[in-house]
C-alpha cells in the first residue's frame, strides 16, 4: 500500500467515523421525542460540538492531501466526494442538533397522536435507514445500494407534503397544542432536508465510484 | 536545382572512391612487407633455431636462444620499473589535474614520447653504463622503461579521467579512505585500460634497437646475470643483417619474423583484454 | 518527545571567493524525512554534502559555524568515522561497476579491509536488500553485476549499500531525478518505511515529492534559510512569500 492509499484510507476511517456520530445524533433524537427525554435531547445538542471537530478535520486532512499528495483521477474523486460528503453530514448534524432544541424548548411532553398522525417516527426512521444504506455503500463502493436510497426519499417527501394538512388538521381539534404542532412540523421539514443531505452523499458516491455526475439530472 | 544535385552527388563520389584508394595505397605495401616477412622468416624457424646458440662464422645452423632469453629478460625487467611508475604518475595526473606539477609533468611525458630512442641510449649509457663501468642488461632495462613510460602514464590518465567522480564519491561516503578508494575502486574500474597502455608500451619497446647499442650491447652467449651484457632480437637482427654472411641473414630473418609475431601477439591481446575487462559505468 | 539528531548553528559555507550557505540554523529532529528544496544554486546539495564532509572533496572549500551530530561537531570528527554514521545516496545510481550485486552490498566493510565470515556477509546482505525492498528482485541474481539492474533498482541497491554500513542517518542527494516515474515511486515507499529506523535528509527539485514523503521541509534560497517547518504548514500555508511564489510555481 502506498503512503497515499494509507493516508486515504485515514481520511475514509474518519469520515466513517463522523457518519456513525451523526447517525447516532438522529436515533438519540428520535429516542428524545418518542420519551421526550429532555436530558437526551441536550446531549445531541451538546455533542453537535463533536461533529463539527470532525467537520474541521476532515476538512484540514483534505486539504493536506490536495496539498501534499496531489491526488489525480479516482483517488481525486474520492477526496473531492469526502469534502461535500463532509459538508452534507454536517448539515445532517446540524438538523439532529435542531430537532433536539425543539425538544429542549417545548414546555409539554409531545402528544403520542400527533406523532402517530403526522408519522414522525416513520420518518426517522426511514431518514435513518437511508443515511445507514449510503453509509454501507461508501464503505463498500456500492453503487446500486446508492442508487437505491433515490427511492426511498420520495416516502419522506410524501409525509412532507401531506405534512401541512395534518398538522392543520390536528390544531383546528386540539388548539391547546398549537405550539408543539408547529414544531412537529418544523421537523418534519427538517426530517425532509436530511432526504435531501443523503440524496447529495449517494450522487457523490456515484460520482467518485463511477466518475458519473448525477446532480441536476432528473433522470437518475 | 537538378544540376546542382547531381554535382554534389559526383563530389561524394569522387571523395569515396579517393578515400578508399589512399587507404588501400597505405594498407598495401604494408601488407607486402608482413608478407616478406613471413616468408623469409618461417622457413628460418625450426627446434634448432629456437633452442640453439649462434655459431662461428662458416658453420652453418645454430640459433638464437640466447637472444630470446635476453629480450624477455630485459623487456620483462623494464616492464616491472615502468609499470608502478607510470600508473602512479598517471593517478596522480588524473587525481590532481589542476596543480603545477601536474602541468609540468603533463608536458615532460609529452617531450619524453618525442625523444628518439638513440638519444635516450645515450643518456642511459652516460649515466648508468658510464657510472657502473660496463654494459649491462638492467642499464638496457632502464632505458626501455623509460621508453614505456609515456604509453602508461597517458593511458592510465585517460582511462582514469572518464571513471565517473561519482564512482569515488560512492566508495568516500561509505567512510572507506582516500588511499584505498584508488586502490580498490578507481584502479579496477580503469583495469582494461591501463592493462592496453602496458601491453602497447611493451609492443613499443619489444623492437627498440638504438637504446640497447649502447647499454645491453648484445652477447653471444646465454645470459641470465642483468649486471652483464645480454643478447636481445632486435640487438641480433641489427647485427646480423649488417653481417656480410648469407647464413647470419637467415638468422636475422627469423628472428624478424618472431619479434613481428610477438607483437601482432601483443596487440591482438590487448584488443581482448580491453573487450574482456571492460566495465560498464 | 523528538530528539534532534542534526543540529547546525550558524553554519556559512564558501567556494572560494563565493559564499554558498549563509549562517544556516537548522535542527533535525531524529526518525523524520527532512525535505530540503529550493531553485537550483540556492546551497541546498551543498548543505547535505557539508552534513558528512563530502564537500571537502571540492578544492578551496571552507566552512564557519558548525553542525552537530547529536552532541558531537562533526568538524572536529575523523571524516572517514562521520560517514560511517551519516551514510549518502547520490542523484545518479552509482554502483562499483567491477563488483555484483553481492558484493556492492557489503562493499562498504570490503573496501575498508573488514572480514566478515560468509554467514555473516549472508545476512547482512539479505537484510539490507530487504530493507531497501529489493531482495525479492534480484535474489536470484546476486552475484551478477550490479550495472546490470534497471536505473531504479540500481539505486536501491545503492540505497541499500549505505544501510549495510547501519547508518543513523541517511543523506540524499535528489535520489529519483534520473529515475522513471514508477521506480521513484517505489523509492518514495522505501523511504516512508525507512524512517522507522533512520534519519532522512532528501534534496529535492520536485515540489510534490517534498509534499509527499517528507514530514518536515526545508526551503533554501540563495543561501539562506528562509523557511523550515512541518511539511503540512509550508504546503498549505506557507509563512514567507519567496516560499509561497516558489512552490505555487510563481517564482521570478
Amino acid at each position: 500500500m502506498t503512503h497515499l492509499d494509507s493516508e486515504l484510507q485515514l481520511l475514509k476511517g474518519e469520515c466513517i467515523s463522523m457518519w456513525n456520530l451523526v447517525l447516532l445524533q438522529i436515533n438519540k433524537t428520535q429516542d428524545s421525542l418518542l420519551r421526550f427525554d429532555k436530558d437526551l435531547a441536550r446531549e445531541v445538542v451538546l455533542n453537535e460540538k463533536r461533529v463539527n471537530a470532525y467537520e474541521l478535520k476532515i476538512d484540514r486532512d483534505c486539504e493536506n492531501i490536495f496539498a501534499l499528495f496531489n491526488p489525480v483521477a479516482v483517488d481525486l474523486r474520492f477526496v473531492l466526494a469526502v469534502l461535500k460528503i463532509n459538508n452534507n453530514l454536517e448539515r445532517t448534524g446540524d438538523i439532529a442538533e435542531g430537532i433536539g432544541k425543539f425538544i429542549v424548548f417545548t414546555e409539554t411532553s409531545f402528544d403520542k397522536n400527533l406523532l402517530e398522525v403526522a408519522q414522525v417516527i416513520k420518518m426517522f426512521n426511514e431518514a435513518t435507514s437511508m443515511l445507514a444504506e449510503v453509509l454501507t455503500a461508501f464503505e463498500k463502493e456500492d453503487t446500486a445500494l446508492a442508487r437505491s436510497v433515490f427511492k426511498q426519499d420520495e416516502v419522506l417527501d410524501n409525509i412532507n407534503l401531506k405534512a401541512n394538512s395534518v398538522i392543520a388538521d390536528f390544531i383546528r381539534k386540539n388548539p391547546d397544542k398549537l405550539e408543539q404542532a408547529l414544531y412537529i412540523l418544523s421537523t418534519i421539514r427538517k426530517l425532509e432536508r436530511v432526504g435531501d443531505q443523503v440524496k447529495n452523499i449517494a450522487e457523490e458516491i456515484i460520482f467518485y465510484v463511477e466518475a458519473k455526475v448525477l446532480k441536476h439530472k432528473k433522470d437518475k | 536545382m537538378e544540376r546542382g544535385i547531381q554535382i554534389r552527388k559526383y563530389k561524394n563520389i569522387v571523395l569515396k572512391t579517393g578515400v578508399v584508394l589512399f587507404t588501400v595505397i597505405v594498407t598495401l605495401p604494408l601488407l607486402l612487407v608482413l608478407l616478406y616477412i613471413f616468408k623469409r622468416g618461417i622457413s628460418a624457424i625450426s627446434w634448432d633455431f629456437l633452442a640453439n646458440l649462434p655459431k662461428p662464422v662458416g658453420e652453418t645452423g645454430g640459433g638464437i636462444f640466447n637472444a630470446l632469453i635476453g629480450s624477455a629478460i630485459i623487456i620483462g625487467i623494464a616492464a616491472l620499473i615502468a609499470i608502478p611508475f607510470g600508473v602512479s604518475i598517471g593517478v596522480y595526473l588524473s587525481e590532481f589535474r589542476k596543480t603545477k606539477l601536474a602541468y609540468w609533468t603533463l608536458l615532460s611525458v609529452d617531450v619524453l614520447q618525442g625523444i628518439p630512442s638513440i638519444v635516450i641510449g645515450i643518456v642511459i649509457y652516460l649515466w648508468i653504463v658510464k657510472t657502473m663501468g660496463s654494459f649491462s642488461a638492467l642499464s638496457g632495462s632502464i632505458a626501455l622503461s623509460l621508453m614505456m613510460l609515456p604509453s602508461i602514464i597517458k593511458s592510465t590518465e585517460e582511462t582514469l579521467k572518464l571513471i565517473p567522480d561519482s564512482l569515488k564519491e560512492a566508495s568516500l561516503s561509505l567512510g572507506v579512505p582516500y588511499y584505498r578508494t584508488i586502490l580498490k575502486v578507481i584502479l579496477p574500474a580503469g583495469i582494461s585500460g591501463i592493462l592496453s597502455g602496458v601491453m602497447l608500451g611493451i609492443a613499443r619497446i619489444a623492437g627498440e634497437t638504438a637504446p640497447l647499442l649502447f647499454t645491453a650491447f648484445g652477447n653471444p652467449f646465454t645470459n641470465t646475470n642483468i649486471l652483464k651484457p645480454m643478447a636481445s632480437l632486435p640487438l641480433v637482427i641489427f647485427n646480423y643483417a649488417i653481417s656480410p654472411y648469407d647464413e647470419w641473414h637467415e638468422l636475422a630473418w627469423g628472428a624478424a619474423f618472431l619479434l613481428i609475431l610477438f607483437i601482432l601477439l601483443l596487440n591482438t591481446l590487448t584488443k581482448l583484454a580491453e573487450k574482456k575487462w571492460r566495465v560498464q559505468f | 518527545m523528538e530528539s534532534t539528531i542534526l543540529k547546525s548553528e550558524n553554519f556559512s559555507a564558501w567556494f572560494g571567493e563565493n559564499q554558498v550557505l549563509k549562517k544556516i540554523n537548522i535542527e533535525i529532529p531524529r526518525n523524520n524525512i527532512v525535505a530540503v528544496m529550493g531553485p537550483s544554486g540556492c546551497g541546498k546539495t551543498t548543505f547535505i554534502r557539508c552534513v558528512n564532509r563530502m564537500h571537502e572533496l571540492t578544492n578551496d572549500t571552507h566552512v564557519e559555524g558548525t553542525i552537530f551530530y547529536t552532541k558531537n561537531d562533526i568538524y572536529k570528527m575523523d571524516p572517514i568515522i562521520l560517514r560511517r554514521f551519516i551514510g549518502m545516496v547520490f542523484q545518479r545510481p552509482n554502483p562499483f561497476p567491477t563488483m555484483s550485486i553481492y558484493q556492492n552490498v557489503i562493499a562498504g566493510y570490503t573496501l575498508n579491509g573488514a572480514s566478515l565470515r560468509k554467514p555473516e556477509k549472508d545476512e547482512l546482505v539479505e537484510d539490507s536488500l530487504k530493507k531497501a525492498a529489493l531482495w525479492d528482485e534480484v535474489k536470484d541474481m546476486l552475484h551478477r553485476k550490479g550495472t546490470f539492474l534497471s536505473g531504479g533498482q540500481q539505486q536501491r541497491l545503492c540505497i541499500a549499500r549505505a544501510l549495510a554500513m547501519k547508518p543513523e542517518i541517511l543523506l540524499l542527494d535528489e535520489p529519483t531525478s534520473a529515475l522513471d516515474p514508477i521506480s521513484t515511486a517505489k523509492i518514495e515507499e522505501l523511504l516512508f518505511d525507512l524512517k522507522k529506523n533512520y534519519t532522512l535528509l532528501i534534496v529535492t527539485h520536485n515540489m510534490q515529492q517534498a509534499g509527499r514523503v517528507s514530514d518536515k521541509t526545508a526551503f533554501f534560497y540563495l543561501g539562506e534559510l528562509i523557511e523550515y517547518n512541518d511539511t503540512k504548514e509550508i504546503f498549505t500555508n506557507p509563512k514567507n512569500e519567496k516560499t509561497q511564489n516558489y512552490i505555487t510555481g510563481r517564482f521570478g
